[in-house]
């Protein structure tokens, strides 16, 4: 092989951008989940309760759980089409670690599916009656907890990438995972509520996030070359 | 010792040891299943506080005790499969999820007949060790459904076996984020030989007892399905066919 001709950063930014670029041009993609989520949200007061009271109590979940529903439906785009074009094996066989390509994908598909559905959660939070001192920690876990969803749910689509019909069985594997992520992002709301600190929620959050994001790419390059055969 | 590392992976080898050990086995598990089911369940004196109830914890806390040892194997079994792509390590980890789910599942049933007696209730969110024994189970089939949509075999074995490894790490997480979120959960009650505890020494024999004859059933039924296991897979090769025509 020649000279290497461009440097793994480089490959890097190169996969975020290319991947940005086909999301933008999809916008169905982008479109449906989100619009999953607010519908998700919206149905809850009309099947529990419209009492402001008992909204209240329940919004932070209510959002949390539909951020979870709606990130598991926006995951299945993530390595789909670049199997079925071929690109996933042009970017097995590049010569930079999987993990900073696998890595950029995370980003980018998070930068789509996860940062709008973070961004109109105070206006959902609003609508669900949740106090106003709540918005900023609720804002801050779904900002940590969301791309730990990512990189989680990224590695059970990679070990499935290759199944004609997946169906349910990426939520079947990923919603039990999501466990700790829900606990500490509702808990730490609920602090807030109750006019105590939720900073150590949210540390613990960024812990896992941290520990995501240094093993999960690793994990899901392993999937790939699994699936990908 | 890498010769008898590699002899291990080897079906036939497994299958041949695995014959010479299985009658021992299961002579033993008889026994203690037969004392501590019968000793327990029958004979056992009642516990000063929950009664007779407490003979359901004999059974309870050892199917328990022996469920959380299979994430752990499937973990070793994983790690094995992906390293040195060992056959063997496959078959075992693919029964070891089937067997786990079920374990998980007899854990859950006699902690809420025992539940349903002691605390009034059948289910219980703020136990913490019942909520992390649902996502055990819920993990455990997600790796069940994984293997039965992958057709490949190889496939299905590599893609379980790294499930399995990142299931285990979460298994742990799951289970003290869980008890981080219930602060009301009972501490498990330290094995006590001392003659002034009120229930005296023997509510731990029996319960110990119990979890030698569990994990016995373990290794039994985990060595009676990675054999049928390991026939199903190899019945092309001659000595699967010599087998079957001898009997």
């Amino acid at each position: 092989m020649s000279a290497k001709q461009t440097t793994t950063s480089a490959a890097f930014l190169a996969t975020l951008k290319r991947d940005l670029l086909i999301a933008i041009k999809k916008k169905n993609d982008i479109v449906n989940p989100f619009m999953f989520f607010i519908i998700v949200v919206s149905l809850f007061p009309i099947g529990i309760s419209p009492e402001s009271d008992r909204l209240r109590e329940i919004a932070a979940g209510v959002i949390w759980i539909s951020v979870l529903l709606a990130s598991m439906l926006s995951m299945d785009n993530l390595y789909r089409s670049d199997y079925e074009d071929g690109s996933l094996e042009q970017l097995l066989l590049s010569p930079h670690p999987l993990f900073f390509l696998v890595l950029a994908k995370n980003i980018s598909h998070w930068l789509v599916s996860g940062l709008p559905v973070v961004l109109v959660s105070p206006l959902l939070a609003y609508m669900l009656n949740l106090p106003a001192q709540a918005y900023g920690t609720l804002i801050l876990t779904l900002l940590l907890g969301t791309p730990i969803m990512s990189l989680i749910g990224s590695i059970a689509v990679a070990l499935t990438v290759g199944l004609g019909s997946r169906g349910l069985i990426l939520a079947v594997i990923t919603l039990p995972m999501s466990v700790p992520v829900l606990i500490f992002g509702t808990l730490a709301v609920q602090s807030t509520l109750n006019s105590l600190s939720p900073l150590g929620y949210l540390s613990l959050m960024l812990v896992m996030l941290s520990v995501a994001i240094s093993l999960a790419p690793l994990a899901s390059a392993a999937a790939l070359r699994i699936s990908v055969n | 010792m890498w010769l008898w590392f590699s002899k291990l992976g080897s079906p036939k080898w497994f299958y041949e040891l695995s014959g010479r050990w299985l009658p021992w086995l299961t002579a033993a598990m008889i026994i203690f299943m037969t004392i501590g089911l019968v000793w327990g369940l029958l004979f056992l004196p009642p516990d000063y506080q929950q009664g007779f109830t407490s003979r359901i914890l004999i059974v309870h806390v050892a199917v328990a005790g022996t469920s959380l040892a299979f994430f752990p194997l499937m973990f070793v079994a994983g790690t094995i499969t992906l390293v040195w792509k060992m056959k063997l390590a496959d078959m075992v980890a693919k029964n070891a999820a089937i067997l786990g789910a079920w374990f998980s599942f007899v854990t859950l049933a006699t902690g809420s007949l025992w539940g349903s007696v002691m605390w009034g209730t059948w289910w219980e969110w703020t136990d913490s060790r019942l909520v992390s024994m649902l996502f055990q189970l819920f993990l455990l089939i997600g790796v069940i459904s994984l293997r039965s949509a992958l057709e490949d075999s190889e496939t299905a074995a590599k893609a379980c076996a790294l499930l399995s490894i990142v299931g285990c790490i979460n298994v742990v997480i799951i289970k003290y984020s869980v008890e981080w979120w219930n602060t009301l959960h009972q501490a498990s009650s330290p094995i006590s030989t001392d003659s002034s505890s009120p229930n005296g020494p023997e509510f731990w024999i029996a319960t110990l007892i119990m979890i030698v004859a569990v994990y016995l059933f373990l290794s039994v039924s985990l060595i009676l399905a990675t054999r049928n296991e390991i026939l199903e897979r190899e019945r092309r090769s001659q000595w699967v066919r010599d087998l079957v025509l001898k009997s």
